[in-house]
């Protein structure tokens, strides 16, 4: 037997065995040659027709990719940006280049915001307090702002009552400064959130410290993070990015504080620099939100010291913080939102269970759009304005419902400011500026007024602003 | 042997229209004089009349204008004073081709701060059928009807003020957008829309006209559009409306080919099809958050001159100039 049909046979099962690599290596030296078959051929896959393709079975749907089924052309600007749409949504734009300007406005100030001649009249808002709002959000997008020139409020009666607060704030003698506590309540589109916008502005306008929560839901819907304080007991939880924007916040609403000095000895992470003042430890808060908490507990003892401006502290949407919140505990429980500290600091003022010895006003709106059901925030509304307006007529609890025991408890003794429609002598303010802004194009008279002011459900400024200015009837 | 051209079927091939109501006559509403004199017509009054006339050499050309005025009832030139040359030449292209360079120029610069002529090819004034009205709501109350005997209050006045009856309170324009805008019968959020798109109007920066795309005539400045939002809106609509529509009359032209003929629009035909071109480029636009601010952009770029609505309006023009000749007018008696 010659020997190449032994290598041929160990060839042909390495071919079919091993790596071609490996086989070459091995067999580099035997002759490769071709033998005789069929089966390449009959195996080869027949090459296809060009330009001829099987028609689709019946029935089927085929994939029509023709070039031009596409309506080209059109717009080719870019896509927005991401986050660019929300920016746009959210955005507050306070003047309206078009509108004209109206040369009777006058601007608050320190020394007529609490006049009692302002009442029933358009007042503008001066340059520096709109910096100030702003930065603590009190303007509303939302809001009509961004029809007329500048922004203007008109001096309500309600908001002669607030006026009237803060001068009783004011004159008390030092050390015995009240504390006032008010809930706002009204109907949709009454003006509860420019009330409050109002009640800022007074208060900055007379150099309080002014501190708002622009959105209670911001606060409790787990959007920011949180984490727990330790040492406290029952737990109570920080909401660090949220506490930092507000110190930053704080900071550019009340200049006048900036460059008080730190009085009293803190405990911070982060040691103060000698003679620091209030601008220099917000700064750290700011800078490292881990410590914001604390910072935070800081200022509010600064500002609390004999000799300090009083405070207006405010929130918007109040029924969001009156129950649970959407975060979790470690066991899994719902947090209730007063366990945070940012909610607790505000609920303690507003229950009483706190005063501030330098005084100042307690705020809080609810809202008549964006607001949770909260059966025991309802019943203490009702059961202050009973106490207040009607007291033979305390509403009784309904055994049926679930009261929130804690939010009873802290909404015990709280009055309510209720906001009703405007007069009017009001409207008329209202609608003569609108029309002096060039956005009413009507004559103001008293049957234009009073049928604007009927069909506005009694005065109810968004429904008449919604009837006068915007397009919408 | 007859002649191979049928006169008969020459004439077949000729389109024409045999709806009697789409039909429209043009006629001059007054007559020019007649030309000719009948045989009842004295043979030398006229001429006798511009004899007179001319009889007399043409006064001093200051006298002239001041007897012009007199007839006029204006108050013309003093006759005292000469009257400058520019006022002599005013209208006169002739007189004003001889006048010296100096003068020429000074005419042209006159000229050329007045707004430029519009470059548009074709004559698209249109008819104003509502009286001018553009949309402006009358809030005055009309004549006070004495009172009903017995009645507290008395009748209201009619027609009733514009914005008081709660099925017609809102524009007539602005109704007509909200339809078009309306999808699937949610007429709340067309509203809601229209009102935005009002309100961007309102806000957005005065427009720069571009000459190229003149606006309809009498529209007023575009500082006072956005404090009109209204008028913006029935501007923007009434300038790229088209004035007619191409109807294809099937087979007409002979061997399958259609027919085009041009057709006058009523106005509010005209305004839907300005809508419905201004939505559907409105909609292809990608780059703007919500169709309200879209459509918003486009009635500004339209009244800018910029939009690409203006180009099918010209082009529906153009070739409604082109077919004009199938247009079959009455015979005339």
């Amino acid at each position: 037997m010659p020997p190449s049909s032994s290598l041929r046979g160990v060839t042909q099962l390495l071919r079919e065995t091993v790596q071609p690599s490996f086989a070459c290596r091995r067999l580099g030296e035997v002759q490769q040659t071709a033998y005789l078959s069929t089966s390449a051929p009959r195996f080869a896959s027949v090459p296809k027709k060009k330009g001829l393709t099987a028609a689709p079975k019946k029935g089927t749907k085929t994939l029509n990719v023709k070039k031009g089924r596409k309506q080209s052309g059109g717009d080719t600007g870019k896509k927005p940006a991401v986050g660019e749409r929300k920016a746009m949504r959210k955005a507050v734009v306070l003047s309206n280049n078009n509108a004209l300007e109206v040369s009777s406005l006058k601007n608050l100030d320190n020394e007529n915001v609490l006049d009692a001649e302002i009442a029933g009249k358009v007042y503008g808002i001066p340059d520096d307090a709109i910096d100030a709002l702003r930065a603590v959000d009190a303007f509303k997008p939302k809001q009509g702002w961004k029809l007329f020139r500048r922004p203007a409020v008109v001096v309500r009666k309600e908001a002669m009552q607030l006026a009237q607060l803060i001068k009783e704030v004011e004159s008390g003698s030092e050390g015995a400064k009240k504390t006032v506590r008010r809930i706002i309540t009204g109907e949709r589109m009454s003006g509860k959130s420019t009330l409050v916008l109002q009640g800022l502005l007074m208060a900055h306008l007379r150099n309080w410290v002014v501190i708002n929560l622009p959105e209670a839901q911001d606060l409790v819907n787990a959007h920011t993070e949180y984490a727990p304080l330790q040492g406290s007991q029952p737990m109570q939880y920080t909401q660090d990015t949220y506490t930092a924007n507000l110190l930053s916040q704080i900071l550019k609403a009340n200049k006048q504080i900036a460059d008080l000095p730190v009085t009293k000895e803190h405990s911070l992470p982060q040691p103060l620099p000698p003679k620091a003042t209030l601008r220099s430890l917000i700064d750290i808060g700011v800078a490292t939100p881990e410590s914001s908490w604390s910072v935070f507990a800081a200022l509010w003892e600064e500002l609390t010291q004999p000799g300090r401006p009083p405070i207006m502290f405010a929130i918007d949407g109040l029924a969001h913080i009156m129950r649970n919140s959407e975060y979790l505990s470690a066991d899994v429980k719902p947090i209730h939102a007063f366990d945070l500290t940012i909610v607790r600091q505000f609920v303690d003022y507003l229950s009483g269970a706190k005063s501030l010895p330098n005084g100042g006003i307690i705020f809080a709106a609810t809202s008549g759009s964006n607001s949770p059901t909260v059966d025991a925030l309802n019943f203490s509304l009702q059961c202050a304005a009973a106490r207040q307006f009607a007291p033979e007529k305390m509403p009784r609890w309904n055994p049926y419902t679930n009261l929130d025991m804690r939010v009873m408890e802290a909404l015990k003794d709280v009055d309510t400011l209720p906001l009703k429609g405007l007069t009017k002598e009001e409207a008329r303010a209202l609608m003569e500026y609108y029309a002096e802004s060039g956005m009413l194009r009507a004559k103001v008279d008293d049957g234009l007024v009073g049928e604007r002011w009927a069909l506005a459900g009694m005065g109810n400024i968004g429904e008449l602003e919604r009837t006068t200015v915007r397009m919408r009837v | 042997m007859p002649p191979r051209i049928s006169l008969f079927s020459l004439a077949r091939s000729i389109p024409y229209r045999t709806k009697p109501q789409a039909q429209w006559s043009v006629q001059p509403l007054v007559r020019a004089p007649q030309q000719c004199r009948t045989f009842a017509d004295s043979k030398d009054s006229t001429t006798a009349k511009q004899t007179d006339a001319n009889a007399q050499p043409l006064p001093h050309i200051t006298e002239e204008s001041a007897k012009t005025a007199k007839i006029m009832g204006e108050k013309g030139p003093d006759i005292s004073q000469g009257t400058p040359v520019e006022e002599v030449v005013k209208g006169d292209k002739e007189m004003q081709d001889k006048l010296p360079k100096v003068m020429q120029d000074a005419l042209k610069s006159k000229n050329s701060q007045s707004p430029p002529k519009g470059s548009r090819s074709y004559s698209t004034t249109a008819m104003m059928t509502e009286g001018g009205d553009m949309g402006l709501a009358d809030m005055s109350q009309s004549t006070v009807v004495p009172a009903a005997p017995g009645a507290k209050f008395p009748l209201p006045s009619l027609p009733l003020p514009q914005g008081s009856h709660v099925k017609h309170r809102y524009d007539g324009i602005v109704e007509q957008v909200t339809n078009l805008i309306m999808r699937h019968g949610e007429k709340s959020v067309a509203q809601r829309n229209m009102a935005l798109i009002l309100q961007h109007l309102r806000t957005s920066p005065i427009p720069t006209i571009n000459p190229n795309r003149p606006l309809l005539p009498g529209a007023p400045p575009p500082s006072h559009l956005p404090l009109n939002p209204v008028l913006y809106l029935t501007l923007a609509i009434d300038s790229v409306a088209p004035l007619l529509r191409i109807r294809n009359m099937k087979g007409a032209a002979g061997g399958g080919v259609a027919l085009q003929i041009p057709v006058p629009l009523g106005q509010r035909q005209r305004r839907r099809t300005a809508v419905e071109w201004i939505l559907a480029s409105a909609s292809r636009k990608k780059n703007r958050s919500t169709y309200a601010q879209k459509v918003a952009e486009e009635l500004v770029a339209v009244v800018e001159g910029r939009s690409s609505v203006w180009d099918r309006r010209n082009a529906i023009h153009k070739q409604a100039v082109a077919a004009r000749a199938n247009i079959v007018l009455p015979r005339k008696r």
